[in-house]
Formats: structure tokens, C-alpha cells, sequence
């Protein structure tokens, strides 16, 4: 149960001449999980080690449960870590492995025994417990090294890609089970990732970072929802979020945007009050593939929705949904079509669009128009 | 049809196995005549083949070598000066391998500024000669009071060796991720611990090869025992070659190639014994590197 306050945290390395983190501002409540996201260079590894110690900082501080850590020895922080590559010791069993750290901090032996047993007792690792490192699954290996973490009880977990070394089907298991454990524990966890389906489904909260720089701090839903700007928007989401360059116009029932697809056919898209005072001007419009679908009946009545043909240029059947592709204003979109209605590739289907959920964003500042 | 072919009689796997197996030969032929010679007494070396077997086999070579043969003025065998060298190899190959293990961590896991460099610097401990710091050496090894001491060898060995052995545990390091020494700090270890209980345990393959290596280089050395030592402390290498060229009476050849085998013994023993790290060893830490 511990609270970590991130304050304009800046390093740079010796000999780089652009920062590597550029004034990180973060607050972490006691037991939230927080996940950093972002492509691979921007920071997140580095804040991470940061937060551990591994690394120094140049301005800024960290603090924890109200004390400045920031220029503490990693073992006097309190702070545990996974690794992407799990890291165990290679000479040393499973139970080696575990009360290693305990061991150094000189425990009394029932007492390591005792938390041992309750770690492994926690992540079902009980018989593995004689076995080396070299001698288990990438799978058993990945909760070995979460047992290490969880033995200390330490006031910060601190998890580094954990995932990413294993395979597709094991990787979702063991994202279940971290969530899991998170709940049982209520433990104040950052996590780095930069697989966007990990962020949205761990997290409490998400921190996007690109070039050092946070983008955008939120609960997934805000994140995905409103994203800040560009960056995010393209981040987020699978398929990713299609934008396209429109322009606002002033008509009889209210503000329209032009679209015209690849078979010539324009189609008036209606669009939100808030871009009154944008009227004349581009803006970039911001659409996920679940915003264009088949017609549903139900929403025929409903406002900001309209119905064209388009011609569908690729599908991809993903099982519960179909993703098609077409071109409006010669940008490539993706829609998310139900396979119970047929499309094919090369011909006009009727597509239906749902404008509730768009964001729109300036195309000079690349942020999003937040509605007033 | 393709498998009868190629698990039958091919004329280039002949010619191949042919050709390793007359290579193998000439290199045993010096190692067999050594052995029927040193068991041979003098009368049949005298008028025997230089191939033959022994007439009569004997073992007067070998306790001659060991425990009577003169080395100059002296008659007692090569024995105190074979465990001359013990006491000289035995402390400079453990010494030297520690000092190296340490230093490849340091330069590994811990660098600090200017720590490439240094290592590159030290690697051209790897190629100075041996001659080139004869003078140098002996004079500061009068000067801290162990010329013609074993300890003495014992320090100009470990000074040539560190050379090498921090080149092999450096690259050995190198190729281990920093994940696991970042896990260890977070665990608590200091930097003691972590060499001693995380990297150590890890490095029986490297370790034999350094010890193969150092073992094999101080035991055959000779300039340096030549130089450095005198009398009662000089290694085999230079006992052996004292015995060679003591001229007094008939040359006993007998006698020569059982110290010469004396001599070679150790470090074929310890290639045998620890031999199967040295490949495994020595891939292990050129891989990464």
C-alpha cells in the first residue's frame, strides 16, 4: 500500500544531446496499476529504471509515501521488479531464487521458509520449487520471477515487459492472472509495456509517452475515448484509429464534413456543434473501425449518423468481426462489420456511420478539439 | 536410395578419415618414442630401432629421472624441482584467475568512464614478449626482495597472466544479461554478493579455461624460471633442461625422455580433467563478445 509521486522527472544521459525524459509528471495512488505505454525509445524502460534505482535521475524527485527517494541505493527503496527476461539466477533453484533476496536481508530461516511457501502456495509454483531455472517453461520461468518480486512484499512492484517473451496464448494466461493478483493484493504496481492491448485490459490508469515526453495520462476508457492528441489516438486501439482530413461546413440541419470515397460517391458526414468555429477550416477526424458498420435499424433515427455506399477494397474476417477497408478522401479507413453481413472485396456495400464517438483534432497543433 | 548412399563407403569420407588418421600419427610418434625410449635401458638404445619396443621393459629411466639424475652439480633428480614448480604454478593460476574473474566483472558490470579504454590498454598485456621486460622485472624484483624467490615467479606470473584471464572473464561476462545484476541489486546484493554468489557460481566453464590456460603457460614457462630463479627454487623446465645438457659420461637417453615426460605430466593431466570445459569454455565467451 504505497503512494509514488513522479515530479518533473529529467534525465539526461552523458554525451546525448536531447533529453531522454523531459519532465515526467506522474501520481500514483496506493494500489493503483499503471501502465506505461509507447514505442520503443520513448522513455518508458528508462523512467522505469529510474523508479528502481538502476538509473540516476537529472532533475526532478521521486517520492514515496511522502519521503524523496531519488537519490536512494535500488536496495534501500523498498521496490521490487520483473524482467522481460525474467532474470533468475541461473545457479540457484526455485526456492533459491525466491529467498535470495530475503537471504541478504537476513531473515531468520522459518521465516523465509514461510514466505517461500506463501509465494509459491500464491502462483501455483509449489512443486517447481527444487527445480532450476534452465530446467522450466518460459510460462513457469515468468511466475517464478513474480514470485521473487512478491516475496519481499515490497511497497512498489515495478514489472518490465513482463510478457513479451511469451507466446500468443500464453501471454494472455498470464496477463489474466496478473490482473488477478492485483486484485487480490490491491498492490501499487507500474508497468511497462508497449503492446496497447496489455495497457487497456491491465490498467487502471495509462501513461502514453513518446520521446521522453508524457502524452497522455488516463484510465484506459479516457485514453481510448479522448485521446490528447494524434499520437495517442494512433497508439491506442487495433486496428488503429483512421484519420481523415476534412473540412467543416455549414448546412441546413447543422455542421457537415465532405467525404468522398473511391467510387466518387461524397457523403455529408454530420458532425458535432463544438466545431461551430471551425466552419471553413480542415480539421483531421479521428474514426475508429466501430464506428462505421452496417446499417443498424435502430439507429436510423438517431443524430450525428449517416448512411453511404462505399466501395469495400479489402476484408479481413477476424472471427467476430469483419474488417473492411475503404478510402475516403483518399485515406485508407478500416470498418468493423458484422460477418453475419455479407461484403466482398471490389464491391459497394452501404456502410453506417456513427459520429457520436469521433474526435476531431487541429491539424497545425495535432492536439484534439475538445468540445466547450 | 539417397540414405544407403550416404551411409555407405564414400571415397571422400575415405581420403578424410585417411588423412586425420596419418595426421594423428605423426603428431604421436614423438609421444611413443619418448615412452618405449624411456622405458628402454641404455645397451638397447644404444643398438636397438628407434621404434622398436623395449627388449627389456624397465623403470630405471623413470626413478633415475626422479630421484638421482644430475642437474649440474647437484645428483638428486628432478623431484624438488618438480614440486618447485607446483608451488610456483599452483598459487599464480589460482591468483591470476581470481584477479581475472574480478576485473572482467568490474569491466563488465560496473564500467566507469575511461573503462573500454582500459581494457584495451590491458590487452596488450596479451602481446608484449617475454624478453622485453626481463630487465624491468628483475629489477624490480630486487628491489622488493624476492629475486630468485618462488614468490617472485609467483608475482611476475600472475602480473603476465592477468592479462589474459581478465580478457577471457570479461568476454564471459559480457555475454550474461545486466538484467540479472540489476535483479540482484533490487534483491539487496552489493557488489561483493553479486560477484560471489550470482556470477562465480555461473562461470565453471570460463574458469577452466583460464585455469587450462594459466596452468599449461606458467608450467611450461622457462625464460622467466630461467631469469628469476636460481638453484633450489627454479621450475622443472629449468631442471629438466640442466639434466639435457649435464655431460658426464654416456648420454642416457632414458633418463632424459622419462623427465622430459615428468616434466609434460601435469598439464596433460589437468587438459584430461578439465579439458571438456576448455572447448565448451572458450565458444561460450567468443560467441558475444
Amino acid at each position: 500500500m504505497s503512494q509514488l509521486e513522479l515530479r518533473s522527472i529529467r534525465k539526461t544521459y552523458p554525451g546525448v544531446a536531447e533529453e531522454t525524459l523531459k519532465g515526467i509528471d506522474i501520481d500514483i495512488a496506493s494500489g493503483e496499476f499503471i501502465i506505461l505505454v509507447g514505442p520503443s525509445g520513448c522513455g518508458k524502460s528508462t523512467l522505469m529504471n529510474t523508479i528502481a534505482g538502476l538509473e540516476t535521475i537529472s532533475d526532478g524527485s521521486i517520492v514515496l509515501d511522502g519521503k524523496d527517494i531519488s537519490t536512494m541505493e535500488p536496495k534501500d527503496r523498498d521496490i521490487a521488479m520483473v524482467f522481460q527476461s525474467y532474470a533468475l539466477y541461473p545457479t540457484m533453484s526455485v526456492r533459491e531464487n525466491i529467498a535470495f533476496g530475503l537471504k541478504i536481508r537476513g531473515l531468520p530461516k522459518h521465516e523465509i521458509d514461510q514466505e517461500v511457501e506463501r509465494v509459491a502456495d500464491l502462483l501455483q509454483i509449489s512443486q517447481l520449487l527444487n527445480k532450476k531455472p534452465a530446467n522450466l517453461s518460459g510460462g513457469q520461468q515468468q511466475r517464478v520471477a513474480m514470485g521473487r518480486a512478491l516475496a519481499r512484499r515490497p511497497r512498489i512492484y515495478l514489472f518490465d515487459e513482463p510478457l513479451s517473451n511469451l507466446d500468443a496464448k500464453l501471454r494472455v494466461e498470464m496477463r489474466t492472472e496478473i490482473k488477478k493478483l492485483h486484485q487480490r493484493l490491491k498492490t501499487t504496481i507500474v508497468y511497462v509495456t508497449h503492446d496497447q492491448i496489455e495497457a487497456m485490459t491491465l490498467a487502471d490508469r495509462i501513461a502514453v509517452l513518446k520521446d521522453g515526453e508524457l502524452q497522455q495520462l488516463g484510465t484506459p476508457k479516457e485514453v481510448y475515448n479522448t485521446p490528447a492528441n494524434l499520437f495517442v489516438a494512433g497508439f491506442m486501439g487495433s486496428p488503429a484509429m483512421s484519420f481523415v482530413t476534412v473540412t467543416v461546413a455549414q448546412g441546413e440541419q447543422g455542421l457537415y464534413a465532405e467525404v468522398r470515397g473511391n467510387n466518387g460517391a461524397t457523403l455529408r458526414l454530420p458532425v458535432p456543434d463544438y466545431l461551430a468555429d471551425r466552419v471553413g477550416k480542415k480539421v483531421i477526424l479521428g474514426i475508429r473501425p466501430e464506428h462505421i458498420t452496417q446499417p443498424q435499424d435502430q439507429k436510423n433515427d438517431q443524430s450525428l449518423v449517416a448512411k453511404g455506399e462505399f466501395t469495400i477494397e479489402v476484408t479481413e474476417p477476424t472471427g467476430p468481426d469483419v474488417i473492411a477497408l475503404i478510402q475516403l478522401n483518399d485515406t485508407n479507413v478500416h470498418c468493423r462489420i458484422d460477418p453475419e453481413h455479407p461484403v466482398t472485396w471490389g464491391e459497394t456495400a452501404e456502410l453506417m456511420f456513427d459520429m457520436k464517438k469521433v474526435v476531431f483534432f487541429d491539424p497545425d497543433t495535432e492536439k484534439r478539439i475538445a468540445p466547450h | 536410395m539417397t540414405d544407403v548412399v550416404r551411409t555407405g563407403f564414400r571415397p571422400s569420407r575415405v581420403a578424410v578419415y585417411g588423412l586425420l588418421l596419418l595426421a594423428a600419427l605423426v603428431y604421436l610418434i614423438p609421444l611413443f618414442i619418448m615412452l618405449v625410449t624411456s622405458f628402454k635401458t641404455p645397451m638397447d638404445i644404444r643398438t636397438g630401432n628407434l621404434m622398436a619396443l623395449p627388449t627389456d621393459w624397465t623403470t630405471i629411466g623413470w626413478t633415475k629421472a626422479w630421484s638421482e639424475a644430475c642437474t649440474g652439480v647437484q645428483c638428486e633428480g628432478i623431484s624438488g624441482y618438480f614440486w618447485n614448480s607446483f608451488k610456483m604454478t599452483v598459487p599464480a593460476v589460482l591468483i591470476s584467475t581470481l584477479l581475472g574473474a574480478f576485473n572482467g566483472y568490474v569491466l563488465s558490470k560496473w564500467k566507469f568512464k575511461g573503462s573500454d579504454l582500459f581494457f584495451g590498454m590491458l590487452l596488450f598485456g596479451c602481446f608484449v614478449p617475454f624478453q622485453v621486460v626481463l630487465l624491468p622485472m628483475a629489477a624490480t624484483l630486487g628491489k622488493l626482495g624476492l629475486a630468485n624467490t618462488t614468490s617472485g615467479l609467483v608475482l611476475v606470473h600472475v602480473i603476465y597472466g592477468v592479462a589474459f584471464t581478465t580478457l577471457f572473464f570479461r568476454n564471459y561476462y559480457v555475454a550474461i544479461p545486466d538484467a540479472l545484476i540489476k535483479a540482484a541489486r533490487l534483491d539487496g546484493a552489493g557488489f561483493f554478493t553479486i560477484f560471489f554468489r550470482i556470477l562465480l557460481p555461473m562461470s565453471t566453464p570460463i574458469f577452466m579455461v583460464s585455469l587450462i590456460w594459466q596452468f599449461t603457460q606458467i608450467w611450461n614457462d622457462f625464460l622467466f624460471g630461467v631469469v628469476f630463479a636460481s638453484g633450489d627454487s627454479q621450475p622443472i623446465t629449468v631442471a629438466l633442461n640442466n639434466l639435457v645438457n649435464t655431460s658426464t659420461g654416456v648420454k642416457e637417453y632414458n633418463v632424459d625422455m622419462a623427465a622430459a615426460m615428468i616434466a609434460a605430466l601435469p598439464t596433460l593431466v589437468v587438459y584430461i580433467v578439465a579439458g571438456k570445459y576448455f572447448i565448451r569454455g572458450l565458444t561460450a565467451g567468443s560467441v558475444k563478445g
